[in-house]
């Protein structure tokens, strides 16, 4: 094994990783209809990449990671997603982890980043409240010092697979009369299994529980549960992205609903219609550019630089065409358009309405598409106000 | 908001606004989709019968038959005020298209029986006239009919005590009813988006007796254009009134919601967004109006155009509006439990019934201009 995985060439690497993936993921698990298995779903799979030791691509080696640069990373998630396989319940490894790294104790890192690794500890991620979604700033679930424990009360929302999770790391409010309402916010990280705490799924659009309420009613939690100092935990909550913003604008929903596309529309003949040949090169050559758009930013990062604001304007186009395509999808299924069910194409079952539905969240999630034109309106093109 | 402007000067349309109104007191709309979805599709007896109770389902039979005896100008008012109150029982087709096809079929006992039964709730008589893998034929056999084949996308069919099956026979095409019982007739049923259920209904040499013809070739298929052509015009009214209501549901909630210290309806962005939805919506009336005004006034043709113009802008809007609104509720618009997304469920469904957008579209053209779509 290499001792340092950014010394092999690109190419090298993404034929070392691609080949153990297909080998090791197992084909039930691949192109599954969910786009949130719950850990149990996946956990063989999640086991076999801790074993080889590629479950935590960005994490320092010394921690069991990958120790992946940004280039590498890039290669180890397009494999990922060519190959099918399936989101894993991923906030331990993509966010707590990082956020332990740059913010944690010693001792919190020793003690909570192996288990992440064993599986022990599922994460969730508890930002939004009821009253804070775009503005999360504005977020008002309290932790009250009470000797060594912070007592926490509130509630959370649209936690992503909280009713799989035993821990989450929550924002908090611990002043409330912080006179910029960023300052007197900290992260920390809570058993979801303490007493007072309550978590309720909620269905969503395809009839799927994805995410859930979480309730915190007088939790106990240590005063060492606390990351980064306290009050400051803004600063930590927004930078655990970091690169990996740039996957929120990633091609891979519009790659896999076109080629959806593609099949639901060979197995009706649509080829042979004009009209939608011509809206098919239009979303074949949007999704095409945005594989060149993206390139933009991926060399960036593989300079070893940093990514600015403009890196939304990804996020925004990836997630619209998503919709278009899935939208474009229901056209082509005719009066079949009425069904939930997967329609036929040939031998292939094809999820037209479990895409269409999906592809309605991402516009949403990881700062709504009209936040991200707020950031680039004011970041990228210094607008006024 | 939006909705459908047209003369009143008796007042009937706003009675029969108010019914509706009412009536989605006792029946809201959106509990009765939830609860029949938990049903696995099936519609719910009591609502439907409600529904007659009120003369909606007989609302176009005329009076001796036991209808109401009105036209279209109130059943486009009527399926507008169901679509705001999401209403989403199978109006188009258990009613508007059925009573299309009794109300000119051959005078005669099958004919009034049905007509009445339809009227009344007592029976639920369901068109059945998409072909599926196999079409429907019609074969003379000793004095009855002998139909095989299988037609798609029928509304409502375990509800159904009788089918009206569009059949080819060595004329042309023929209209019958069959009992939903008879034997040789097999259901299966899928899943619709809005938690309906549609089904496909295959006839294996199902026996069918003569007198259970409602009309023959020649008349039948002018019979369908008409049905087709009533559908549509309700249809498109559906979606306009549920376009409209989806539009003044995210008016109230973008105006209630708070970030950022405002309510997210004062931004310029929002703002800007729901007044191209209410375009739309707005545009959509105007359609549906311009087609009830034409059937009323003008050529069979012209009003054929006007009603595919109808059905296309209306369908189009709700979708783009529902679509759009569950997009401005944020996570809470890709909840189950927020209404938003029952409307764009709605909205989908009616939209690719009886012909999408685009290929009403195409089809206006080639009507009016004569120009076909060229295949390559
Ligand atoms: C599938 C899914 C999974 C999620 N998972 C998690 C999770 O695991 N953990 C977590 O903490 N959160 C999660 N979220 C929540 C997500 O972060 C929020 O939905 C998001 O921040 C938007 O907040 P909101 O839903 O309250 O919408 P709101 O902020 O109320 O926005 C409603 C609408 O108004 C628009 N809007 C808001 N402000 C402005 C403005 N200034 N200008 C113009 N338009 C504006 C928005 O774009 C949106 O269309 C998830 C959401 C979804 C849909």
């Amino acid at each position: 094994m290499a001792s340092d995985w950014n010394d092999i060439p690109d190419e090298e690497f993404r034929s070392i990783f691609r080949t153990w993936v297909d080998q090791n993921c197992p084909s039930h698990l691949r192109y599954m209809r969910k786009q949130r298995p719950l850990f149990n779903e996946v956990a063989v799979w999640y086991h076999a990449l801790a074993a080889k030791g590629w479950l935590a691509p960005t994490w320092p080696r010394q921690y069991g990671g990958m120790g992946l640069s940004a280039a590498k990373h890039m290669i180890y998630v397009e494999e990922w997603g060519r190959l099918g396989c399936p989101r894993i319940p991923d906030h331990g490894i993509g966010l707590v982890g990082p956020l332990l790294i740059e913010y944690g104790s010693e001792e919190q890192k020793a003690h909570y980043l192996p288990r992440i690794l064993s599986g022990e500890h599922v994460w969730c991620q508890g930002y939004s409240e009821p009253n804070a979604g775009s503005d999360l700033a504005s977020l008002q679930t309290s932790a009250v010092l009470d000797g060594d424990e912070f007592v926490v009360n509130g509630q959370k929302i649209w936690t992503t697979l909280a009713h799989c999770a035993n821990w989450i790391f929550v924002l908090v409010r611990t002043e409330r009369d912080a006179k910029v309402r960023q300052k007197g916010i900290t992260v920390l990280l809570l058993d979801l299994t303490s007493p007072g705490v309550r978590v309720r799924p909620i269905a969503n659009l395809r009839g799927e529980a994805d995410f859930c309420e979480v309730f915190f009613d007088n939790v106990r939690v240590p005063l060492k549960n606390l990351v980064g100092k306290i009050n400051e935990g803004w600063t930590v909550a927004k930078s655990v992205l970091g690169h990996e913003r740039i996957f929120l604008g990633a091609p891979t929903r519009p790659e896999y609903a076109l080629e959806r596309l593609r099949r639901l529309a060979d197995a009706r003949g649509a080829f042979e219609d004009p009209a939608f040949m011509s809206r098919f090169a239009r979303l074949r050559l949007d999704l095409y550019d945005l594989g060149s758009a993206f390139e933009r930013y991926a060399k960036v990062l593989r300079a070893g630089g940093e990514l600015g604001a403009g890196v939304s304007a990804l996020k925004i186009f990836t997630t619209e065409l998503y919709q278009r395509i899935t939208e474009e999808m229901l056209t082509v299924a005719g009066e079949e358009a009425r069904l939930a069910d997967d329609l036929a194409a040939g031998d292939v079952e094809i999820d037209a309405m479990n895409l269409f539905l999906d592809s309605r969240s991402p516009a949403i999630f990881g700062g709504s598409n009209e936040i991200q034109r707020n950031i680039l309106a004011k970041a990228v093109l210094r607008l006024p106000g | 908001m939006p909705e459908l402007m047209l003369d009143d000067p008796d007042g009937t349309l706003v009675m029969l606004r108010d019914s509706v109104t009412g009536f989605a007191a006792r029946f809201p709309g959106a509990k009765a989709m939830r609860e029949r979805r938990g049903r696995g599709g099936t519609m719910d007896p009591l609502i439907w019968s409600a529904m007659a109770e009120a003369g909606w389902i007989g609302l176009l039979l005329p009076e001796e038959c036991g209808g109401a005896g009105l036209g279209l100008r109130e059943q486009a008012v009527l399926s507008e005020a169901l679509g705001r109150a999401l209403i989403a029982e199978p109006t188009g087709t258990a009613s508007v298209f059925a009573a299309t096809l009794l109300g000119g079929a051959s005078p005669g006992a099958e004919r009034s029986r049905l007509a009445a039964g339809v009227a009344s709730g007592e029976m639920v008589a369901v068109p059945a006239w998409t072909s599926g893998a196999k079409p429907v034929v019609a074969r003379s056999v000793n004095g009855s009919i002998a139909l095989s084949g299988e037609t798609r996308f029928v509304d409502a069919a375990r509800a159904a005590t009788d089918f009206l099956v569009v059949a080819q026979d060595a004329d042309g095409v023929m209209l019958l009813s069959v009992a939903a019982d008879a034997d040789g007739v097999t259901i299966s049923e899928r899943v619709g988006v809005d938690g309906s259920a549609l089904a496909t209904i295959s006839f294996s040499d199902c026996a069918v007796p003569a007198d259970r013809v409602l009309s023959r070739a020649n008349r039948s298929e002018e019979l369908l254009r008409q049905a087709i052509l009533h559908t549509r015009l309700a249809l498109a009214a559906e979606l306009t009134g549920l376009a409209s209501k989806a539009l003044e549901l995210t008016i109230a909630y973008t105006s209630d919601r708070v970030q950022f210290g405002k309510p997210i309806g004062s931004f310029q962005a929002i703002q800007h967004r729901l007044v191209d939805m209410w375009i739309e919506a707005e545009f959509a009336a105007a359609a549906v109006v311009n087609a009830v005004d034409s059937l009323q006034a003008d050529d069979v043709d012209t009003a054929e155009l006007a009603v595919l113009a109808a059905k296309a802008r209306a369908g189009e809007a709700a979708f783009s509006i529902c679509r759009r609104a569950v997009h401005l509720h944020g996570a809470m618009g890709y909840t189950d439990e927020c209404d938003i997304g029952l409307y764009l469920k709605r909205a989908i469904n009616l939209n690719a019934m009886l012909g999408q957008p685009e290929q009403l579209r195409l089809e206006f053209v080639e009507r009016e201009s004569g120009y076909r779509r060229g295949r390559t």
